[in-house]
């Protein structure tokens, strides 16, 4: 298996502890540079740019910080940043007017900026919150907020607000539907259909996944307010209508371990003008997956580590998608369509890990890895960009060129003699060392 | 520190980690597209490329070489192919055995006389010559010299803390390695100062030869040897301030100015370009320095490699073309975990000639041993760094080397048949141009 060792990394401090999905890259202050955004269980939340250690932004929220986002979840088109405590609180944060009034602060007014640490939005919502999800659930082009509990719930929610106000206060979210699975959900995504629609999916157990159905758009939106879920019947058998429940096959020695599940991966500009999104599935116990929305299974990896998180991130720079999967102990995997393998060995054991584009010192996003450790230290491995996934040499990249054999013609190299043709490079690139040296 | 120039023109294509650490010491060629690695803990490590079904991939694979004791600790390890008429792999590893009570060094010759196998490492690995040895190894090196008879033959030659090199010379008719007299073959390599931490030698044009080596107490020593004989020509020593970690001796081409028309004139003709041989030497504390065409001037004309002491200590250096332009780049590799390169800049009128930085990078850890090597079979090499916690293998950009591979057939193509028009090739399309990565569409170089 081909082991890479990044070095270009940055440190952050971050003194307290955290959630594993408290943790997030996005551009909370839309200057389409993204950056880091990390909550402690303190409710204070952390927002890191380019290659400072210390936070640009820091806010304090009510409660344990269980889960944060970046998103356009009020769809006024611009991001905002979430965070959702334990205990039900739900902030929203406007870093957009920050970003403008800290670079032309001068160090007097920090003292009004601790007055402003308030959240612009703050909402209670059913507590025991375990991961969140900002994202087009139902095809309406408009985002809404998805909540997994740990008690095996699943909520959607929606903001509305009366169509003339230009303040947040006024706003607020409804709840759209509430969904009861069997087992923990430990993500949530979406992924496209067969038709290319989008369709909410959360992992389940033992490798196993749940499709929730947005049924509030089979409904005429008069009938049955939304979020009056009917309550579920006590003794019956089975999830309800609404979720369908999906085990994948295969090695599972343990149906109840933990999996955690990513979709919409990018397959790239060429290749398949199917529609069926790709996602990708990891368990404690070492099993990775990927698996396109018909169910077909593209391949499956098995290690000997105990994935925790699973990203996607595009390594190569061709628009496919990598999967990214990290281990509690640091080894990180980095896996592409083919089934070709990267490793990637991170020094320290994992508090929190995610993948994504973030702007690091060169004023540009690029592919990065962030690890939480577990000594107050955040590092961000950046520019972790590589040529290809699989490991090639110089002849079969010249192979792919038409020109090559035509000048191998023209200067009379079989192409088929691999030695010749191998000497004939060697010569093209040192020769005039060797010529001179032997001058 | 300042960042270079340039970028470092390498990615890496893998990293094997070795369960122990190595050292200066632990890292060679053996064959052409193999390496051996030595870690502290006896074990030796081969790493190649294996094509597989039409698929390269990196191989690091434990090699049980016979009677290294579990107990042993690896000093150092090399490996030559012999001189011709002579065939086969012969594999020299030094150790110390540490029993509890007293620690004893030995020396391993590994080398398989039975036709067919003479390249083969596994059994290569198990006909072993084990020498005791009453002194603590250092650096174990290979040369070859000219023998009584007109033929060559590549000799082991190991610095020890005796303050002595000894040399290891093939006994033809007994098949097997001994010691013999050092200074019969390498007058030069007599009288020592201290222990020699580094030594190479390099043979230049008209029967002659430069042996450098740099000891422990941060000796020099400098010699011009007339192969015949062999007789001491001329003889430097200079000292410096700590122990020296890499002495390496190198030829670079400078264009002599037309100022400058005695030594221009020697060439005749429009053929001004002028070798000079100079030695790279590298310590712990101070910078590394380099001598700058030392048949001519000795020690006394030198080129500091400015910022090379700010690293921690080179413990490590290469002298090699990597951009394809026909001059050598200085590597050097330090326990600040830095990999600097640094390239010769053509003297301009009015300033002093120099080397610049021109990239640097970064490593997990300390930097041991840089070998540049074709591993991958593809005539391109690539770069291997062993490094504390194991080894490195960094790849050119093979986009933007394909270019240049492209770049340069062309012109070859077009110098075969003058005056007429290259043959137009079609450009390549935009959807081959997406297989190929468009990272790199970087002009080609030079």
């Amino acid at each position: 298996m081909r082991s890479l060792s990044y070095v270009q990394r940055v440190s952050f401090d971050f003194p307290g502890t955290l959630f594993p999905h408290a943790i997030c890259l996005g551009d909370a202050d839309n200057d389409s540079l993204n950056e880091l955004i990390v909550g402690d269980t303190s409710g204070k939340l952390h927002v890191y740019k380019n290659d400072d250690s210390k936070p640009w932004i820091t806010r304090t929220c009510v409660g344990m910080l269980t889960c944060v986002g970046v998103g356009d979840i009020c769809n006024r088109g611009r991001n905002f940043v979430v965070a959702v405590g334990a205990e039900g609180w739900f902030h929203l944060f406007d870093l957009s007017a920050v970003a403008g009034a800290k670079s032309d602060s001068s160090s007097q007014q920090e003292a009004l900026f601790s007055d402003d640490q308030k959240p612009c939005f703050s909402q209670h919502i059913p507590a025991n919150t375990k991961v969140i999800l900002i994202s087009d659930i139902d095809g309406d082009g408009r985002s809404e907020l998805v909540v997994g509990y740990t008690d095996r719930v699943v909520r959607a929610f929606r903001w509305e607000e009366p169509t003339d106000s230009s303040d947040l206060s006024s706003g607020q979210l409804v709840l759209l539907k509430k969904w009861l699975l069997e087992g923990q959900v430990d993500s949530l995504s979406v992924n496209p259909d067969l038709e290319g629609l989008p369709e909410l999916m959360v992992s389940q157990p033992g490798c196993g996944f749940a499709i929730l159905l947005c049924t509030w758009t089979q409904q005429g939106s008069s009938e049955a307010g939304p979020g009056e879920e009917a309550p579920p019947t006590p003794g019956s058998e089975g999830p309800s209508r609404d979720v369908i429940l999906h085990l994948t096959t295969g090695r599972i020695h343990n149906k109840n371990v933990s999996t955690h599940l990513i979709g919409s991966i990018s397959r790239g500009s060429k290749g398949d003008s199917s529609k069926c999104g790709l996602f990708a599935l990891c368990t404690l116990d070492g099993t990775l997956k990927l698996m396109d929305s018909s169910e077909q299974l593209k391949w499956s990896v098995q290690v000997d580590h105990q994935l925790f998180a699973l990203q996607k991130l595009d390594v190569t720079g061709d628009g496919r998608e990598e999967v990214v999967a990290c281990a509690w102990d640091g080894q990180t995997y980095i896996i592409d369509h083919n089934r070709m393998v990267v490793r990637f060995q991170f020094d320290e054991n994992v508090n929190a890990f995610c993948a994504g584009q973030y702007t690091c010192k060169d004023g540009k996003n690029s592919p990065c890895l962030v690890y939480v450790s577990f000594n107050h230290k955040i590092y961000v491995y950046w520019r972790v960009e590589l040529e290809r996934m699989e490991p090639t040499h110089l002849l079969r990249v010249l192979e792919e060129r038409p020109e090559f054999k035509a000048r191998l013609e023209q200067l009379g190299v079989d192409a088929e003699d691999r030695e010749a043709v191998r000497e004939l490079v060697g010569d093209t690139l040192y020769g005039h060392t060797l010529k001179k040296q032997a001058g | 520190m300042r960042e270079g120039k340039e970028a470092c023109p390498f990615v890496e294509d893998s990293f094997s980690r070795f369960l122990s650490q190595s050292n200066m010491y632990g890292l060679c060629q053996a064959g052409e597209q193999e390496l051996l690695a030595a870690t502290l803990k006896g074990k030796v490590v081969c790493f190649r490329y294996q094509d597989l079904q039409q698929k390269i991939r990196p191989v690091a694979k434990e090699v049980q070489f016979t009677y290294i004791p579990v107990d042993a600790e690896i000093v150092s390890i090399d490996a030559f192919n012999k001189s011709s008429p002579n065939r086969g792999l012969v594999v020299g590893i030094t150790f110390i055995k540490d029993s509890g009570d007293k620690a004893t060094p030995f020396l391993n010759i590994y080398c398989d006389y039975e036709p067919g196998s003479e390249f083969n490492l596994e059994s290569i690995a198990q006909s072993c010559l084990n020498l005791e040895l009453q002194f603590t190894p250092f650096q174990l090196y290979h040369t070859e010299v000219q023998c009584e008879d007109g033929c060559s033959e590549t000799v082991f030659l190991l610095s020890g803390h005796d303050q002595r090199i000894h040399l290891y010379k093939e006994n033809a008719s007994l098949h097997q390695f001994e010691e013999q007299p050092v200074e019969r073959l390498f007058p030069e390599l007599q009288e020592l100062p201290s222990n020699v931490l580094w030594l190479d030698v390099l043979s230049i044009p008209g029967g002659r030869r430069l042996s450098a080596f740099g000891c422990q107490n941060g000796c020099v020593g400098l010699a011009l040897v007339d192969q015949t004989g062999p007789e001491i020509v001329q003889s430097w020593r200079v000292q410096q301030d700590s122990p020296i970690s890499t002495v390496l001796l190198f030829p670079l081409h400078s264009r002599a100015e037309p100022a400058d028309p005695e030594r221009a004139g020697e060439k005749g003709g429009d053929d001004i370009e002028i070798v000079g041989y100079n030695l790279l030497v590298t310590s712990s504390i101070e910078m590394a320095v380099v001598y700058r065409d030392v048949q001519e001037y000795g020690v006394s004309c030198h080129a500091c490699l400015s910022e090379s002491d700010q690293c921690d200590a080179v413990l490590c250096a290469l002298v090699t073309d990597l951009d394809f332009d026909g001059q050598k780049e200085l590597l050097l590799g330090t326990y600040g975990q830095e990999l600097l390169c640094y390239k010769f800049q053509q003297p301009m009128r009015g300033t002093e000639e120099q080397f610049q930085l021109l990239w640097r990078r970064s490593f997990k850890s300390p930097l041991l041993s840089i070998i540049y090597l074709d591993l991958t079979g593809d005539g391109l090499r690539e770069l291997a760094i062993l490094t504390l916690k194991g080894l490195h293998i960094l790849q050119h950009s093979l986009t933007s080397t394909a270019d240049l591979v492209l770049q340069r057939l062309a012109d070859r193509g077009s110098k075969l048949t003058p005056g007429s028009e290259v043959q137009p090739i079609p450009e390549r399309n935009t959807e081959e141009r997406d297989a190929v990565t468009n990272e790199e569409q970087s002009a080609p170089l030079k």
